[in-house]
């Protein structure tokens, strides 16, 4: 147990390793830098200035160097100064991570709570009319994009029927406090909430169907009801915790990739988060920024993993460690 | 004459397919009574497991269901039953071992509470209560210390363990009818005759009734007192154990019967081919045509036997065959 999960940690630490090099060499392909982008702001430099700037931010020195100083600063938990607003990496997604924590969780509790009970009824009854909306729904939200299930929310739910803010995470006109200020958040949450759910919602109802669809055939089910064992008590005990490790895993991969769901989502409701910082400091060619967010999602990943086969663990005796 | 424990009459079950009932098992009538054991012999797919299950109601709808007939349990009609009233007859009055033991229990619950359960259903012990008769029903069946083995998962158990399991669980609520459904037959030898040991002395000591399914005449011999052979969905003849093994009448039965292989002494260089039936089952759709469904595979087969269908004609007292040869002979 222990070892395996030493060994975990230690292929968790070359994968993360790996993804930094990547990463860093990927942007560093790509066309421009931040200078560039910060003398376009300024409306232009001389060459001197802009040598001065890029000798400040090391971009002077060659590749090699400069991912190897990146790499060491990570290590001792620095993750550089953002170019845009010249303040450490750290700090900025410290103030940013709860407000996209907020919203994935929700959005994720909701999903997979109504997701899960909606493929279970509709594994039941599976020529019901609720059964078929389920798959059409599923369908519709698994291929809808995500900005435009934004977008017609807002248009639906806060312009044609003004009943949630379009957009932010606070009312900016009042300073509100307490729990004034907890039910305003709440009320802005509404509506990303429920757009980033939708899309998760298709996936579970169709995984925890099929799931359980499955389970429901099995052998053990049939001796669940030949003891006479009341419906709920074969569905919800004997069914669903066999058919609920598909959901687990999936909950985990999504969860770990929260900054990348949320990025769509962030951006069209203008939600200050991690996504919509993601997002910026493309656009400001703010590459320390980048990397930091980067290098925290694959962490994410990485701790979901983790957590993950503790779940499974707890779901099913059968998997113990490797 | 008292009324048997149970009575099926006429049951008829068919499975949808299109637009059509397709009949899987027809106008078949038994009785069973308390205390006695039951064999049902016949080949795969000839409809004894789907009677089985048809018993406690559970026969997979859709696609099938009982489409006719009653199944009288104590006087009262199953077929007409609700959900409600069924869950209080399963795994209490009639329950039932299947032939799959490595996969017919729960994965992820422990054995002790899987017994324990039932018991709490139906009798509403307490946790403690149900799991000190979950542990006393592990020893009856057999399981050596079984303290600590009610907290073990099934995969940490051999098959013809959880096999015990699955008897354990059938017996836990003292039924008064105990269907098994080839409770063996995924079981090593050695393991099968420990298992009906295991079932002779639990019917000594609990005293259900016992309805055995299986296609191996061998175990029917040693362990039933009355048989019924189906064929093609439809019971071909019945009659006390000892008549069926020296006297089958049926020429599917005597087929049967003659597909044991014997040991002979000294053992030949040149062994006697072993018998089979030539042909197979009809399928269930085929079998709309008239005549006796035996007949293609029939080796004394009459031209009347294309024509018509025979009906259960009974010989002599608890002995019934379904065959015009057997028929004309006796009349």
């Amino acid at each position: 147990m222990l070892q395996g999960t030493l060994n975990r940690l230690v292929n968790a630490a070359i994968l993360l390793v790996a993804v930094l090099v990547l990463n860093f060499t990927l942007i560093h392909i790509a066309p421009g830098d931040p200078v560039e982008a910060i003398v376009g702001e300024m409306g232009g430099a001389t060459p001197e200035m802009i040598a001065q700037m890029r000798a400040q931010y090391g971009l002077d020195q060659p590749f090699i160097v400069q991912i190897g100083t990146y790499l060491g600063n990570v290590l001792t938990g620095d993750l550089g100064m953002s170019t845009y607003y010249s303040r450490p990496v750290t700090g900025l997604i410290a103030e940013r991570i709860g407000a996209t924590l907020l919203l994935v969780v929700t959005a994720l509790l909701v999903a997979l709570i109504l997701g899960t009970v909606l493929g279970v009824f509709s594994a039941r009854k599976r020529r019901s009319v609720l059964s078929h909306l389920v798959t059409v729904i599923a369908l519709a939200g698994f291929s809808a994009p995500v900005f435009w299930v934004g977008i017609m929310l807002i248009l639906l739910l806060s312009v044609s029927i003004p009943l949630l803010p379009i957009s932010g995470m606070t009312s900016s006109s009042a300073d509100l406090t307490g729990i004034a200020h907890v039910l305003d958040v709440l009320h802005h949450l509404v509506l990303p909430a429920l757009t980033l759910a939708t899309i998760y919602l298709a996936f579970y109802s169709r995984l925890s169907r099929a799931s359980m669809l499955e389970v429901l055939g099995s052998d053990y089910i049939r001796t669940a009801r030949a003891k006479g064992l009341p419906q709920r008590m074969v569905i919800y005990k004997h069914a669903l915790r066999n058919a609920i490790l598909p959901v687990v895993t999936f909950a985990g991969l999504q969860f770990g990739q929260l900054i990348s769901g949320a990025v769509l989502v962030e951006t069209v409701f203008a939600w200050p988060g991690l996504g919509t910082l993601a997002f910026e400091s493309i656009l400001r060619r703010d590459t320390p920024t980048l990397l930091g967010i980067l290098f925290f999602s694959s962490m994410m990943v990485v701790v979901m993993n983790l957590l993950t086969d503790v779940v499974y663990r707890l779901v099913d005796p059968r998997i113990q460690a490797r | 004459m008292t009324a048997p424990l149970l009575s099926v009459r006429n049951l008829e079950i068919a499975f949808r397919s299109g637009r059509d009932d397709i009949p899987v098992v027809r106008d078949l009538s038994f009785d069973l009574g308390a205390g006695e054991t039951l064999g049902i012999v016949g080949e795969s797919g000839c409809g004894k497991s789907i009677t089985a299950l048809s018993l406690l109601g559970l026969v997979p709808s859709p696609p099938g269901r009982v489409t006719r007939g009653q199944i009288l349990f104590q006087g009262e009609d199953l077929v007409q039953a609700g959900e409600r009233r069924l869950n209080e007859v399963r795994g209490n009055e009639i329950s039932m071992v299947f032939q799959e033991p490595m996969t017919s229990l729960n994965p992820v619950y422990t054995i002790g509470e899987q017994i324990a359960e039932t018991a709490r259903v139906h009798f509403g012990l307490s946790r403690a209560k149900a799991w000190a008769r979950a542990v006393e029903m592990l020893s009856l069946v057999g399981i050596p210390s079984p303290n600590r083995r009610a907290h073990d998962y099934p995969h940490q158990l051999s098959g013809g363990m959880r096999q015990r399991v699955m008897i354990a669980i059938a017996l836990v609520c003292e039924p008064k009818i105990l269907i098994a459904d080839e409770p063996t037959t995924a079981l090593d030898v050695t393991v099968q005759a420990q298992i009906f040991d295991l079932f002779n002395d639990l019917r000594r000591d609990f005293g259900a009734a016992i309805i055995l399914i299986t296609h191996d005449i061998g175990v029917v011999a040693q362990m039933t007192d009355r048989v019924m052979v189906m064929y093609a969905g439809r019971k071909i003849e019945e009659g006390p154990v000892a008549d069926f093994v020296r006297d089958p009448r049926h020429p599917y039965t005597s087929g049967l019967v003659s597909c044991i292989p014997r040991l002979t002494m000294p053992p030949s260089d040149d062994p006697e081919p072993l018998f089979e039936i030539p042909g197979v089952v009809p399928a269930p759709r085929d079998l709309n045509r008239p005549g006796c469904p035996f007949a293609p595979r029939c080796a004394r087969v009459m031209p009347r036997c294309r024509d018509e269908n025979p009906g259960l004609e009974p010989l002599a007292p608890g002995r019934m065959v379904a065959c015009w040869q057997e028929q004309e002979v006796a009349a």
